[in-house]
């Protein structure tokens, strides 16, 4: 998945970051308000985890605000951008939860919070986004559970690499549909890692290679996608 | 028993017994002098009047010898032998002084009255005692109706202190009403003068405190909330750690973990070095005289290897002695401070410039860095802890210039920001000459 990180402590983004990497997903991270809202209006991000006490620009001398990520939360839903959101809070009074939660946001954390914690709530914010109440995604013979990151083929489990399994995540999402290379490969990559040249083809040869050849159709020029069209 | 009421009632009732004391012997001294007097006269008129008659008629005698009237008459002849009263008795005076006189007979002291006619001594003798008796009575009947009226002043005095300690009683009542969280002021109307600036000074009193307790908990929860994102940092570099897949990762979260515990202990010290300099520390040491350029040069050494890291050069000149009053633990945190505030705005490869000098016979210390500076706007609200005026990558505590200030204050020096030379900040600490 491709997710934007807000967060201006350095430390903090750059353990999230790598945590994120190593489960997959795509990580761009932005360090305050004024950046995020310019990031979040010109491009697509399938979450993103907000910290509300943010500096409102890059520049020296600018105040950090305790409720400046909630700024970029209203922007954000005001342009009817439904991107799922997780409010990061150092504050645990309630007073700040409802305001992250009535500004848009979809669930929040209080620092310091738990790395498995992140992963499931954001894991049970898409799936209440996607609409499902099971956990599991599963199309044809194969099923994939994000919590535990194990894929099956026909109840037998299949081991594949973090990049692997976020290429057949992002297909099993929405079955049916058809993904670009290029969306692949946003959900792949952040901003600054080389991207390698014709990675997504190796993947998409490696998953048809351990779920069967025709589980992934191709079509040529356009993208990618599993189970019936 | 160390109370009002009961010291002042004991007072009262001591003050009635001295009075009532005073009185009853200036009546029984008065009393004592007009009967004897009176009873002096008496005992010579009745002399004189037997003189005078001759002899003694026999209801006269039985008069005479009447035990209630105290006056016992005896009548010798001019040869000493007694002729009145017919039966002896041994408890008079067996002889007479002519005139007034003391006589003692068996403890018993009479006073008498004797005249000699020309065959006779006439002799009227009455007991002393009886005088002191009468005078007594007198001094107790004048003093009694202190002490009928001694138990109702004690409870009218009793109930008056009741009363004018009321106001006493509700200020405790008030005072112990009050927690560490309720510190409002007690109430000042309807109390007597005499206390009212008793509850005035216990009001600047809770006044202070709430304003020094309401500080301390601002701090508490600044501190809290400013110790949560190193906290946060250290919970995922060591979750990070965890779940490192190779030994390349786990080098790297290794290397984040240990700074993230650097930057925790660091901030730890800085909220412990603030926590002294705050207004209202209990001062941690004794000021003596300290030489500034001493306390800089070690502040420097202790900030070099970060200089170092960053390819800082920082230039020190403090030559001159300089000798300032105070803590020197203390002014070494400052300094370090400013020296490392320096290094650690100032771009990497720059210069810090550190200067201690008697300016005028003021001891100064001034620090120069080329950083960003700060804008004249914000240079009252970066003493503020907490405010963190860089958004760059340096994460300082936000606590530094707090510190300085804190602790330049203790030293009633004075802290001023202005443009550097440097094209950065310069910060002077000018001491009390």
């Amino acid at each position: 998945m491709r997710l934007l990180l807000v967060e201006d402590d350095r430390m903090i983004g750059d353990s999230l970051r790598a945590a994120l990497r190593l489960e997959g997903h795509a990580v761009d991270w932005v360090r305050d308000a004024a950046s995020a809202q310019a990031t979040l209006a010109s491009e697509r991000f399938d979450f993103v985890l907000l910290d509300l006490g943010l500096p409102a620009t890059a520049a020296p001398g600018a105040e950090t605000r305790l409720d400046g990520g909630l700024d970029v939360l209203r922007a954000l839903r005001a342009r009817r951008d439904a991107t799922p959101v997780i409010v990061l809070t150092a504050r645990d009074g309630p007073g700040d939860k409802v305001a992250g939660l009535d500004a848009g946001a979809d669930d929040y954390l209080v620092k310091p919070f738990d790395l498995d914690e992140l992963g499931a709530r954001i894991r049970a914010v898409l799936r209440r986004q996607s609409g499902r109440a099971e956990s599991t995604l599963a199309v044809g013979g194969v099923s994939l559970d994000p919590a535990t990151r194990q894929v099956t083929l026909n109840g037998a489990p299949v081991l594949l690499s973090a990049r692997e399994f976020a290429v057949l995540e992002a297909l099993m999402q929405r079955p049916g549909a058809l993904l670009s290379r290029a969306q692949l490969e946003d959900r792949l990559y952040g901003w600054g890692e080389e991207i390698e040249s014709n990675a997504v083809s190796v993947y998409i040869h490696q998953l048809r290679r351990k779920l069967g050849a025709d589980f992934i159709q191709n079509v040529r020029g356009v993208g990618y996608s599993v189970g019936a069209r | 028993m160390n109370s009002i009421r009961v010291r002042v009632l004991l007072t009262l009732l001591g003050m009635l017994a001295v009075v009532a004391l005073v009185m009853g012997a200036l009546t029984y001294r008065n009393v004592l002098g007009e009967t004897e007097a009176l009873f002096d006269y008496q005992l010579r008129q009745m002399a004189l009047s037997l003189r005078d008659q001759g002899e003694i008629a026999p209801e006269q005698a039985s008069t005479l010898n009447d035990e209630q009237l105290d006056v016992v008459v005896q009548i010798w002849t001019v040869d000493g032998r007694i002729i009145y009263p017919p039966r002896l008795r041994s408890d008079l005076p067996s002889r007479a002084r002519l005139g007034f006189a003391d006589i003692a007979v068996d403890g018993k002291t009479w006073r008498t009255f004797s005249v000699a006619t020309g065959d006779r001594v006439i002799q009227v003798a009455q007991p002393l005692q009886i005088r002191q008796k009468l005078a007594a009575d007198a001094a107790l009947r004048s003093v009694a109706p202190l002490f009928l009226i001694a138990p109702a002043l004690a409870l009218v005095l009793w109930w008056l202190a009741a009363r004018a300690l009321a106001p006493l009683q509700r200020v405790t009542d008030g005072v112990k009403a009050r927690d560490e969280l309720s510190l409002q002021p007690l109430p000042t109307g309807g109390l007597p003068d005499e206390v009212a600036p008793l509850v005035g000074a216990l009001n600047g009193l809770l006044q202070r405190l709430g304003d020094s307790l309401g500080a301390q908990r601002a701090f508490v929860a600044d501190a809290a909330h400013e110790l949560r994102s190193p906290l946060t940092a250290l919970k995922l570099q060591l979750q990070l750690l965890q779940r490192s897949p190779d030994d390349g990762a786990r080098a790297e979260a290794t290397r984040a973990l240990a700074a993230g515990i650097d930057r925790a202990a660091r901030l730890v010290e800085q909220l412990l070095s603030l926590a002294r300099a705050e207004p209202g520390a209990v001062m941690t040491a004794p000021h003596t005289m300290i030489g500034l350029a001493d306390v800089v040069r070690n502040a420097v050494a202790e900030t070099q290897p970060y200089a170092d890291a960053r390819g800082t050069r920082i230039e020190v000149d403090a030559d001159a002695p300089v000798l300032v009053q105070g803590d020197g633990a203390a002014l070494t945190v400052l300094a370090r401070n400013l020296v490392d505030n320096a290094v650690r705005y100032a771009p990497p490869g720059s210069r810090v410039d550190v200067k201690v000098w008697n300016d005028a016979g003021v001891p100064t210390l001034r620090v120069d860095d080329a950083g960003p500076g700060i804008a004249p706007a914000d240079r009252e609200r970066v003493f503020d802890r907490f405010y963190r005026h860089a958004a760059g990558d340096e994460s300082g505590s936000g606590l530094g210039l707090a510190i300085v200030r804190g602790i330049a204050a203790q030293h009633q020096a004075g802290v001023t920001l202005e443009d550097s030379p440097l094209g950065g900040l310069r910060v002077v600490v000018r001491f009390a000459e």
